[in-house]
């Protein structure tokens, strides 16, 4: 899965319009960032990218970007 | 093909399904749960969830799967690990939130005190009444001030062994102590009619322990379900709390070749049929019947609808190895027609409605044209492999049951008869003669403990001859019971075909010297039997002994209870001017001489209460 597909289905997870998030964000200023779009994150990122990443690695993460690092999303735009 | 089957009402759509993959269900959530919003009729409850470990996943699940059952929950949550003192402690936001249901979500990790290495029998059974003494004082002071059905976590079982197998065998290992307390739980469940299992042993076992629990789940949230056993757990208490409210299903109609046996009866004959133990499909199909006769044997109706010659689809089931006979089945549609008229023809015949139906078909053409056309129908996507039929029905719960009752037993039976009396109704004259035929006895009084359940099982599913679909808790009912405000009657029919059961209840409020009917309902399985003027009889009776002179009747417009429509008005009730929109009213003045409505159900001597808190008075009456 590229960074811009994951970047969507996170758009999608906090409820903001396709497009929105570009990975400078910080996780505390989304409104919708709370623990029940932290387990979806984890349950994403196991099921269309197969890592498994703990609670506690989201829990460390401050912004959009972190959360692409831990899911080991390729960092390129295709 | 009739135009009825081609037609799709408007209004009716199927409800939004939930996705079977974990990703998939937690990332749509929202939309999902928006979209189920939009369905019309949501029933409301008020559902406090009160957790031994972190609940915000348990009711976001909970939300969405109580949603596609057409339950539209308020939820209370208690801060993490405050089941206990919420209520012990009267926690006012709890109290003021006035729960219909306590959802109390405890897992093996609120085990207070584990039994100690080498603890003696004794020891450890002291152990077992502290845990029990703990939670009951929960439990019952939830029944009795806050009034609301429980819903309790059994245990699960920890996912460490430290003793091994001992763990299960000696009585101070972990497992043994909680499987002792599991029993001890379910012997509750056996005496209170408002406390319900949520067999968290049992899911996690489904699940597997791995994935029941992760550790990382518990140090960084305190959750003591992983995702996936959320899932599973909040879809086990959405068919639990279905089931409270009646939502459950009544009737499977079933297809017949390659659904009820391999091979196509009219082209294969019945000797080539795959049926039986010689043959691992044969066997499977075997199976399938035997799981649908344990559904049968508990009290859910079958059906066949099947594109078959009626004498060649009556012959497959008279196969050797058939378990289900042609008699197992109360309504029998193998014709050429297609099957969403049949279907409802069948739920016609049955006098229940469509949403009461699951169709269990191995063709997915038909399974599509069913679910297009009759949207209130559950048409699981069994697949074509017999050996998952039974599974994916389990898996769907449609048939969960809060309670099993006499009634249940007998349901099939009920309606085995049906088709008798209709069979006798043909060969009378007028349908005068046919009732004075069926030798009909009606018991009628005031509610008695013995029958509570199936009253208050009565009141929360009966709708199609329901005036006012008001809904009651065993708690309001007990009640009612018991307060002399209160005129309370229940019904039981027998005839020749056999008993009937409880079919009819009736709740007045009495105010000044009227009685107002609150509940009054009726199993449509004796419609047009005379068994509500029986109940109008002795309604009469009571207000007659009563000094009760007026008697206020009301119907309340529902989606489906047209049929009742005029009832109050064939029974000489007066309409009184209401609000348009709002409920009709109706008075009927209490005669001093009153001749009884009945002409052919004879009344059991029984004992009626002139007043609650009086003395029995022996009242014989019959026509």
């Amino acid at each position: 899965m590229t960074r811009n597909e994951f970047l969507l289905q996170i758009d999608d997870i906090l409820g903001l319009q396709p497009g929105t998030l570009r990975g400078d964000e910080k996780l505390e200023e989304l409104e919708n960032w709370d623990s029940t779009s932290l387990i979806t994150f984890i349950a994403l990122a196991d099921s269309n990218a197969g890592v498994a990443v703990s609670p506690a690695q989201v829990v460390n993460c401050t912004t959009v970007a972190d959360l692409l690092r831990v899911a080991r999303v390729e960092n390129h735009s295709n | 093909m009739t135009s009825e089957a081609n037609t799709l009402r408007p209004g009716a759509r199927r409800a939004p399904q939930l996705p079977t993959a974990l990703a998939d269900l937690l990332r749509n959530r929202k939309k999902l749960k928006n979209e189920l919003l939009e369905q019309p009729n949501l029933l409301s409850t008020r559902i406090a969830i009160l957790g031994g470990s972190t609940t915000t996943e348990v009711k976001s699940m909970l939300e969405l799967f109580l949603l596609a059952q057409g339950i539209k929950p308020t939820f209370y949550e208690s801060g993490y690990n405050r089941y206990y003192e919420d209520v012990l402690f009267e926690n006012q936001d709890l109290w003021n939130f006035k729960p219909d249901i306590v959802l109390v979500h405890t897992t093996w990790h609120n085990v207070s005190h584990f039994p100690e290495l080498m603890e003696t029998e004794s020891e450890v059974e002291q152990r077992i009444d502290h845990e029990m003494t703990r939670f009951r004082s929960l439990w019952e002071k939830i029944h009795s001030e806050l009034g609301a059905v429980i819903i309790q976590n059994n245990f699960d079982m920890p996912r460490l062994r430290p003793l091994g197998n001992l763990e299960a065998s000696q009585p101070f290992g972990r497992a043994n102590f909680l499987m002792r307390l599991n029993a001890e739980f379910a012997n509750y469940s056996h005496t209170h009619s408002r406390f319900f299992i949520n067999d968290i042993h049992y899911l996690s076992a489904q699940v597997g322990l791995t994935e029941w629990f992760g550790n990382s789940y518990w140090y960084s949230f305190h959750m003591a379900l992983s995702p996936t056993a959320t899932v599973a757990l909040a879809r086990n208490v959405a068919a639990i709390v279905k089931s409270i409210y009646g939502k459950s299903k009544k009737c499977l109609v079933l297809d017949l070749d390659n659904t009820l046996w391999g091979g196509v009866i009219g082209d294969d004959g019945l000797q080539n049929l795959i049926l039986g133990k010689d043959h691992a499909v044969g066997e499977a199909f075997l199976d399938f019947q035997r799981y649908v006769k344990n559904l049968q044997r508990r009290g859910i109706i079958l059906a066949v609808c099947s594109k078959n010659d009626p004498e060649n689809a009556k012959e497959g089931l008279s196969h050797p190895d058939s378990i289900l006979k042609l008699e197992d089945f109360a309504a029998f549609k193998a014709n050429w027609n297609p099957k969403p008229g049949n279907i409802r023809e069948i739920a016609e015949e049955l006098n229940i409605g469509l949403d009461s139906l699951v169709f269990v078909d191995d063709n997915p053409a038909e399974r599509a044209f069913v679910a297009e056309q009759l949207p209130e129908v559950a048409v699981p996507d069994v697949g074509s492999d017999v050996s998952m039929y039974a599974e994916i029905l389990e898996r769907e719960q449609y048939f969960e049951m809060d309670k099993l009752v006499e009634e249940d037993l007998n349901r099939a039976a009920f309606y085995s008869s049906n088709a008798q009396r209709k069979g006798a109704e043909s060969s009378f004259k007028n349908y005068g003669e046919f009732l004075a035929s069926l030798e009909m006895t009606a018991e009628i009084g005031p509610f008695a403990p013995v029958y509570l359940e199936r009253i208050t099982q009565l009141i929360n599913k009966t709708n199609q001859f329901n005036l006012t679909t008001r809904r009651y808790t065993s708690a309001e009912v007990e009640a009612v019971a018991q307060d002399p405000s209160f005129v309370t009657l229940y019904g039981r029919l027998t005839d020749k075909f056999g008993d009937n059961g409880l079919v009819t209840v009736l709740i007045g409020h009495v105010v000044g010297e009227a009685v107002e009917i609150d509940v009054w309902l009726m199993s449509c399985r004796v419609l047009n039997r005379e068994m509500e003027l029986a109940m109008f009889d002795a309604l009469i009776e009571q207000c007659q002994a009563r000094g009760i002179h007026r008697v206020v009747g009301t119907y309340v417009p529902s989606k489906k209870n047209g049929m009742v429509a005029k009832h109050y008005g064939t029974l000489g009730f007066t309409r009184v001017d209401t609000a348009s929109g709002g409920p009709d009213v109706w008075n009927f003045a209490v005669p001093q001489t009153y001749s009884a409505k009945t002409r052919h159900i004879r009344r059991t001597t029984e004992t009626v209460l002139a007043a609650a808190g009086e003395e029995p008075v022996a009242v014989s009456s019959g026509v």
